[in-house]
């Protein structure tokens, strides 16, 4: 098992989490939405795996290269 | 029997220069279920269609001479679907298909006779590098100097495929082509980790300083990974497909599928009406293009923008569409690297491009501004004013800024769909910028600035100032394409663009 880190692509501010904590994910699956350029943008799985942690909660800002979230595959 | 001897020595010859290099790494390769190079170009060519040039090919140095069968590479011409292409496959067995002087004449052999005959070039390449000592001293790497070879005018297509470890020469290859594939598990980099590590004095993993997912990923100098040598060499049959032989053609016309726009009745579900969902693009080109005809490139790479071939109506088209679902479809400079290299190629092989566009604008920020933006958005532009090929725009929902330029606002023929929305920003943050209002602060004052930016800015406005041409029912997108294709043939030059970019980079 490998821990892998889901990383946010695009600063912006945490809208929602899309799955919870322990759930299965296919590789571009959204796992948290966050909202920037005036858009919904989800933040996908890079890989299959299973979600361990949430790092980020809805109100919270992101920046480019930050981890959201960990996944196990 | 008259040439008993010669006949039996022929033969002889032949079948020992076939069976290539070392017997150990041909063992290894089956094993490993990687096919050798004799196996690469059966299995890409037509069946029986191989012409070998250079068998009898040797190292120039007396003592290596018996180990370098074809002096570490396999060359000629063969057929794919019945048409000519010219042939480099490097022999890892030979030498580990280490680049020496001979090897480089049959090179440019295979070079020139594409070029001056008009037919594509397929580099299935793997190399150690240079050979040593080959190469070693002032004498040996100043000869591999050689005329014209980094001198390329895109007169045919040329294709790479990056097999195994690809260090150097295959490495230049790959870098000059059109279309680079990789198989997973291969490496492609300048020098190899060997190399690496006593120059830089640091151990370096190999997959880590030139695997697949770095090539397609980050640095996108790769367009396809696949994970059989089987699969790359059916992607490189599939991409000949949409390709003239050389620029001096259009691209090849095909039938169109049965059941080819049965899905454009579905637009309306892919797309959401809420201009701040997303929904994957790719899903609206599945549905216009001719069935099963969509053929991504560097989907992987800055995939807020998708590229690619596919067919409307059996003609080749370019597809260039910013895809909500990865960054909003907020294009950054990987996006603009990615649209100009495509434009390029496209432009340069007579195909037209077609737009679908549906982005707030490019992505701006630090992270943009130290990649040069700025630069990458002008490169992207300066592509689309040297296309001479038909441009053809959708405008699905919105578009913004200089990135509705970019992104189809100046194509030859504009349809916006009755979802269109275009402006110089999107209004609630053009609300943030003219009025310093949140939506926050006072919701309501807010809402009735938004809808006052709001306004003006719907197709209808765009279709006032006949700065687009028509307003469309997005069901009706299929076809409007297809009959714009067939109005804007390059009917006074035989289909064929004015290449103002054929000699432009491969990299951006």
């Amino acid at each position: 098992m490998k821990r892998i880190e889901v990383i946010a692509e695009t600063p912006g501010s945490v809208l929602r989490h899309d799955i919870g904590i322990g759930d299965s994910v296919a590789e571009d699956d959204a796992i948290i939405t966050i909202e920037s350029m005036k858009m919904e943008i989800p933040i996908a799985a890079p890989v299959d795996g299973r979600v361990v942690e949430i790092l980020v909660q809805p109100g919270d800002a992101v920046a480019t290269g930050q981890p959201v979230a960990i996944l196990e595959a | 029997m008259t040439f008993e001897r010669e006949i039996a020595e022929h033969t002889h010859r032949r079948t020992k220069a076939r069976a290539m290099g070392s017997k150990r790494k041909l063992e290894e390769f089956a094993a490993a279920g990687i096919l050798n190079a004799r196996q690469r170009i059966t299995t890409l060519l037509d069946e029986g269609s191989f012409q070998e040039v250079g068998l009898f090919a040797v190292s120039e140095r007396p003592e290596d001479a018996d180990r370098s069968p074809g002096d570490g590479v396999v060359t000629g011409y063969g057929r794919v679907d019945g048409r000519e292409i010219a042939i480099i496959a490097y022999d890892f067995t030979a030498l580990g298909a280490s680049s020496a002087p001979v090897a480089s004449q049959k090179f440019q052999h295979i070079r020139k006779v594409s070029i001056s005959r008009g037919i594509p070039m397929v580099v299935l390449g793997e190399a150690g590098g240079a050979r040593i000592p080959d190469v070693m001293g002032a004498r040996g790497i100043a000869r591999t100097r050689s005329h014209q070879v980094y001198d390329r005018r895109r007169q045919s297509p040329w294709i790479t495929a990056i097999l195994g470890q690809s260090y150097g020469s295959s490495s230049w290859k790959a870098a000059m082509s059109d279309f680079v594939l990789m198989r997973k598990g291969a490496v492609l980099a300048v020098s190899s980790p060997k190399v690496t590590a006593v120059a830089i004095s640091e151990e370096v993993d190999p997959e880590d300083l030139g695997g697949w997912r770095l090539r397609t990923e980050t640095t996108g100098e790769v367009d396809q990974a696949y994970a059989t040598d089987q699969e790359v060499l059916a992607a490189i049959r599939r991409f000949l497909g949409y390709m003239p032989s050389n620029a001096n053609e259009p691209p090849p016309r095909a039938p169109v599928p049965a059941g080819s726009g049965d899905d454009m009745a579905r637009i309306l579900e892919i797309v959401p009406a809420q201009r701040e969902r997303v929904y994957d693009v790719r899903k609206v080109i599945e549905a216009i293009v001719d069935k099963g005809s969509f053929f991504p490139i560097k989907e992987r790479f800055a995939k807020v923008l998708s590229c690619g071939l596919g067919r409307i109506d059996g003609r080749v088209v370019g597809l260039i569409a910013s895809n909500p679902i990865f960054k909003g479809g907020a294009l950054d400079p990987q996006a603009c690297r990615k649209a100009t290299s495509f434009i390029v190629m496209c432009d340069s092989f007579n195909i037209p491009l077609v737009f679908l566009t549906d982005t707030p604008g490019f992505l701006v920020g630090i992270d943009g501004e130290k990649l040069g933006l700025a630069g990458q958005i002008m490169n992207f532009n300066h592509a689309l004013e040297m296309a001479t090929v038909p441009k053809l725009a959708v405008i699905m929902r919105k578009s913004y800024g200089q990135a509705y330029i970019n992104m189809g606002g100046s194509a030859d023929e504009i349809a916006a769909w009755f979802s269109a929305d275009v402006s110089f920003m999107d209004p609630a943050a053009a609300v943030n910028v003219l009025h310093g209002i949140k939506r926050n602060d006072d919701p309501a004052r807010f809402e009735d600035l938004r809808e006052e930016l709001s306004r003006n800015t719907g197709p209808y406005d765009l279709a006032a100032g006949f700065l687009a041409q028509d307003v469309i029912d997005p069901r009706e997108t299929r076809s409007w394409l297809a009959r714009m294709l067939a109005v804007h043939e390059l009917r006074s030059t035989g289909g064929i663009s004015r290449h103002n970019m054929a000699t432009w980079p491969y990299n951006f």
